[in-house]
């Protein structure tokens, strides 16, 4: 009964085809039987055109794949090598090391006009300075170029996604907490804030003096004792997170066509130029043609002929000057003088305290050297203090709980009393890229390597100064010169002729 | 013939036997003496029409200036390469010399080849050692991809003229030029008869090369050592030219619809290669897209097949030989005190050497074709055969002059004006060895402006 319905339901659709339904009703009567497929198996002939099909498709994609424009070759190559040559190549791949990519790349006016590559020994980033800091971002400073310089970079990170946007990627947020920096002075560095509020005013960062009472009400979780004066900066000021401006510069640069591996660099092949001064001193001034790039738990090496290589390795960039030479040499001459970078440990604590300051909290930095600010919105703070007397071992990233309670915990909880009752949840250490000779940036070129750029030694203060100063190098390279800011203050010039800009504020 | 061709054959045991410390100077010797024996095929006896004829070998005006720009480059070859390769072992230092003298050896038997079938395969044989020293010596990974580029479309073009060549001996009985004047193309008006056209000339229009076939060009010349770049400008290109010219006389009437499609591509490729060059970051991919340029002017004029058109091709030639090697050798200069090839990064070197930027002055004019010099001559002669032919191509030629003129300024402007970098502060002096080859370059180029009639061919 069922299929005499469903014979005449197929016959009724049949029967929209324009025929006469009487002829049809008998045709279809056989047509429907054979529609009607009884056997289970897919008939032999689609098998035979399917594989043909098949067969095709893979001619097709083997000979795309031998084509002139495709990757395949017939030799292996190691695709995480670098390339065999980049006309600029810099060595570390932390913020200030993307930054100067993507200026490079910003900065060329036609499309792969430089090639760049950027070496990073370390992918997990677990020794790089840049995200293990603090993240913070101020103006107040005593030198007119490193406030102008956090300006500069303020302003980029202010409008990061005019500067740092990819097409159909997700937008940069940094998390840019603009609290602003509370420094706080005692008797006998008053006179020294004062004048460094008068340069601050007169640069153009937007700092107010506080007396105590007015800290007192502004702050009423600040214990003012020992307190004269406070500096509290109103705008461009605050902590933003690290590895985002890390992440954005690096995506952005990738896109504009950086190069990028992962590998040590080892050694340079250079060749030296023996000259005479006019008083008849002998000076060596050397030219890199190659840069060793080792490949990581391999002996495997690259060595990839540049023409420029930009030093912005951090806290090892002694390590990589060395292998120039770079203070190899006779004592008093202009090879003797090293390139006075070297790590120095410190530490971050996270803390818990309930009962803290609260959302209102700035990034204080208290005489006594400790500093804290606020952490998320949970209650969390991270405290931390610069050493005093003894520097602690720089051949780890080892934690000193025994620092937190013996000199951190005691001036926190004197300096705000709600810090008596916190609890540290974790802690980390990281490495400044410290200039031992005046704990400021150094920025250019040396004069005895020709070709090599330095952008380090920033002792605390790179990551905030990484936009600028990424831009300020690339001006360099170029266009031979320093266009928007001139960093030529921070030149290697004042470490041979061994006049130190002093910077007062060095947390 | 033979006074020339022992010595050169005989430059092998120079270069092999000669102890390590006189290898380049003993090899740049002898090959200067044999370069200054070739300049007495300039001595043209207008009886037999052949200059040093023999049964298979013989020169005619057009093609010893090719011959004596092929011996007269070897040394200036081995002058550019002496700072690079001089860091390598001994045994690759001689490779590398025998390399270069074996391409003088095909590239002397090409041009004076009397016989079709010999100069095809001299045209072959110079493709293997210069396949060998792109590949061995040039300096990155692309390198491999310009070899193969380089071999296959030349083999392309070149397996269908040996069909060609094969049927017209089939057809004739003889491949000698001597004979070949005369014969008379028996049906033009078949399919096979145009395809047998297209054959003959295919080859030699990859050489050249033509636009739509150029690919190979700019790979080649950036991945050569400097040598390699110097021979592929100056003479191997010219390889392309002068076998059109050879087998224009055989293809006979046809040529004058079927060349139709090929002279417009090469005046395309003017403007569209002139265009690419003033985009170009990489210093010598410029010079290289500007050679491609140059070829189709002189492509265009000898398909005109007029007698100003091929005087205006050979002084082209020679001139675009000389002028572009000179090119090619300054770009080495710059890029063995940089390492890098990048106009960006080479930038303001008049500050620092400026008797190089004197040299880079003059060689910029003779690439822009500047008068009296014999690019401009070259260029003028085919534009004028080219307009008499049909004047709408004054467009095209007026515009890819234009386009020379200015992309051979910028080439000028960005490498010797303007702020240099801050890395550039001490470089090598210029050395007295490149100041000689610049001048062997470009002295020549100025004394044939005095005396033009030593390349002008059989026309005037």
């Amino acid at each position: 009964m069922t299929m005499f319905r469903g014979l005449y339901m197929t016959a009724r659709v049949v029967h929209g085809i324009h025929v006469s339904s009487r002829f049809i009703h008998k045709h279809t009567r056989f047509f429907t039987l054979g529609l009607r497929n009884i056997s289970t198996g897919r008939p032999v002939q689609n098998y035979f055109f399917k594989d043909l099909e098949n067969q095709f498709k893979a001619f097709r994609e083997k000979t795309a794949e031998a084509m002139p424009s495709s990757d395949w070759t017939p030799f292996e190559i190691n695709r995480s090598l670098p390339p065999e040559r980049a006309d600029i190549v810099i060595v570390g791949g932390g913020v200030m090391g993307w930054s100067i990519a993507y200026w490079l790349k910003q900065k060329e006016k036609i499309r792969e006009g430089v090639r760049v590559l950027v070496v990073e020994r370390d992918p997990t980033y677990s020794q790089a300075s840049t995200v293990l800091s603090a993240g913070g971002i101020r103006q107040q400073f005593s030198l007119p170029e490193n406030i102008v310089l956090s300006i500069a970079s303020a302003d980029f990170m202010r409008n990061i996604n005019k500067h740092l946007s990819v097409l159909n990627e997700d937008p940069v947020d940094l998390q840019f907490n603009h609290s602003g920096y509370l420094f706080l002075a005692s008797e006998n560095v008053a006179q020294i804030m004062e004048e460094n509020y008068k340069t601050q005013r007169y640069v153009g960062a937007k700092v107010a003096l506080l007396s105590p009472t007015q800290l007192k009400e502004k702050f009423p979780w600040i214990n003012t004792d020992g307190i004269v004066l406070a500096s509290y900066g109103l705008e461009n000021e605050g902590w933003f997170d690290p590895w985002t401006l890390l992440n954005a510069f690096r995506r952005k640069a990738i896109s504009m066509g950086v190069y990028q591996c992962f590998g040590e660099v080892t050694g340079f092949k250079y060749t030296t130029n023996s000259m005479n001064t006019a008083e008849g001193n002998k000076l060596d001034f050397q030219r890199i043609k190659y840069a060793n790039v080792q490949m990581p738990n391999s002996l495997e090496y690259q060595p990839v002929e540049c023409a420029i290589v930009v030093n912005a390795a951090g806290a090892f960039s002694g390590k990589v000057a060395e292998m120039m030479g770079i203070g190899l040499g006779l004592k008093d001459t202009i090879a003797g003088v090293p390139l006075p970078v070297e790590p120095r440990k410190r530490f971050v604590y996270v803390v818990h305290c309930p009962d803290g300051p609260g959302l209102e909290t700035p990034f204080l930095i208290d005489y006594s050297g400790v500093y804290f600010r606020r952490e998320g919105l949970g209650g969390n703070y991270i405290a931390g203090m610069s050493p005093e007397e003894e520097e602690p071992d720089t051949s780890n990233l080892e934690v000193d709980h025994q620092f937190f309670q013996e000199k951190v915990w005691p001036r926190l909880a004197h300096r705000v009393p709600a810090f008596e009752n916190l609890k540290v949840k974790s802690a980390w250490a990281g490495f400044y890229d410290y200039n031992t000779f005046d704990q400021n940036g150094i920025v250019g070129n040396h004069p005895l390597v020709n070709n090599m750029f330095f952008a380090t030694g920033f002792s605390g203060h790179g990551l905030q100064h990484s936009p600028a100063v990424g831009r300020a190098i690339a001006e360099l390279i170029l266009d031979g010169g320093f266009q928007t800011l001139d960093l030529s203050a921070f030149s290697f010039q004042r470490i041979i002729t061994q006049e130190p800009m002093l910077e007062k504020n060095i947390v | 013939m033979l006074k020339i061709l022992i010595p050169t054959f005989m430059l092998f045991p120079t270069i092999w036997l000669v102890p390590g410390k006189w290898l380049w100077t003993a090899t740049t010797a002898h090959s200067l003496v044999v370069a200054s024996a070739s300049l007495s095929w300039f001595k043209w006896c207008s009886e037999t029409g052949w200059v040093a004829p023999n049964l298979y070998l013989a020169l005619d005006p057009l093609s010893f200036p090719l011959a004596v720009l092929a011996c007269w480059l070897v040394p200036l070859m081995i002058i550019a390469s002496q700072n690079h390769v001089a860091h390598e072992p001994l045994t690759r230092q001689r490779t590398y010399i025998s390399l270069l003298v074996s391409l003088q050896v095909f590239l002397i038997l090409a041009f004076s080849a009397m016989d079709i079938l010999t100069f095809y395969v001299m045209f072959e044989a110079t493709l293997i050692p210069t396949l060998i020293i792109i590949t061995r010596w040039g300096s990155q990974t692309e390198r491999l991809s310009a070899g193969t580029y380089f071999m296959f479309y030349t083999l392309l073009g070149s397996l269908p003229l040996l069909v060609a060549l094969l049927y017209l001996l089939n057809d004739t009985g003889t491949l000698s030029m001597h004979t070949l004047q005369y014969i008379q193309m028996t049906n033009p008006d078949t399919l096979g008869t145009m395809l047998w056209w297209v054959a003959c000339l295919l080859a030699f229009l990859v050489k050249m090369p033509l636009y739509g076939v150029h690919l190979w060009l700019p790979k080649a010349h950036v991945e050569a050592p400097v040598a390699g770049s110097m021979v592929l400008a100056a003479v191997l290109l010219k390889l392309g030219g002068y076998g059109m010219m050879r087998m224009m006389v055989v293809l006979g009437p046809l040529t004058k619809e079927m060349a139709y499609p090929f002279i417009i591509l090469a005046l395309w490729g003017i403007i569209m290669t002139g265009s690419i060059c003033l985009r170009q970051t990489d210093l010598k991919s410029l010079i290289a897209y500007s050679s491609v340029s140059h070829m189709g002017l002189v492509a265009s004029g000898i398909l005109i097949q007029t007698p100003w058109g091929f005087t205006g091709a050979i002084i082209l030639m020679v001139a675009h030989g000389l002028a572009s090697s000179a090119l090619f050798c300054l770009a080495n200069t710059s890029y063995e005190r940089t390492h890098s090839r990048t106009m960006l990064l080479t930038r303001g070197l008049q500050m620092i050497l400026p008797l190089m930027a004197a040299w880079w002055f003059l060689a910029n004019l003779a690439n822009l074709a500047l008068p009296p010099l014999p690019n401009l001559m070259g260029e003028l002669m085919i534009i004028v055969s080219v307009f008499n032919w049909s004047s709408w191509t004054i467009l095209l030629t007026g515009l890819g002059t234009l386009i020379t003129a200015s992309y051979s300024l910028h080439l000028f402007l960005t490498t010797q004006r303007g702020p240099t970098p801050q890395h550039f502060i001490s470089m090598d002096p210029s050395h007295t060895r490149e100041h000689l080859l610049m001048a062997l370059h470009l002295i020549p180029l100025l004394l044939l402006v005095l005396k033009p009639e030593l390349m002008w061919g059989w026309c005037f």
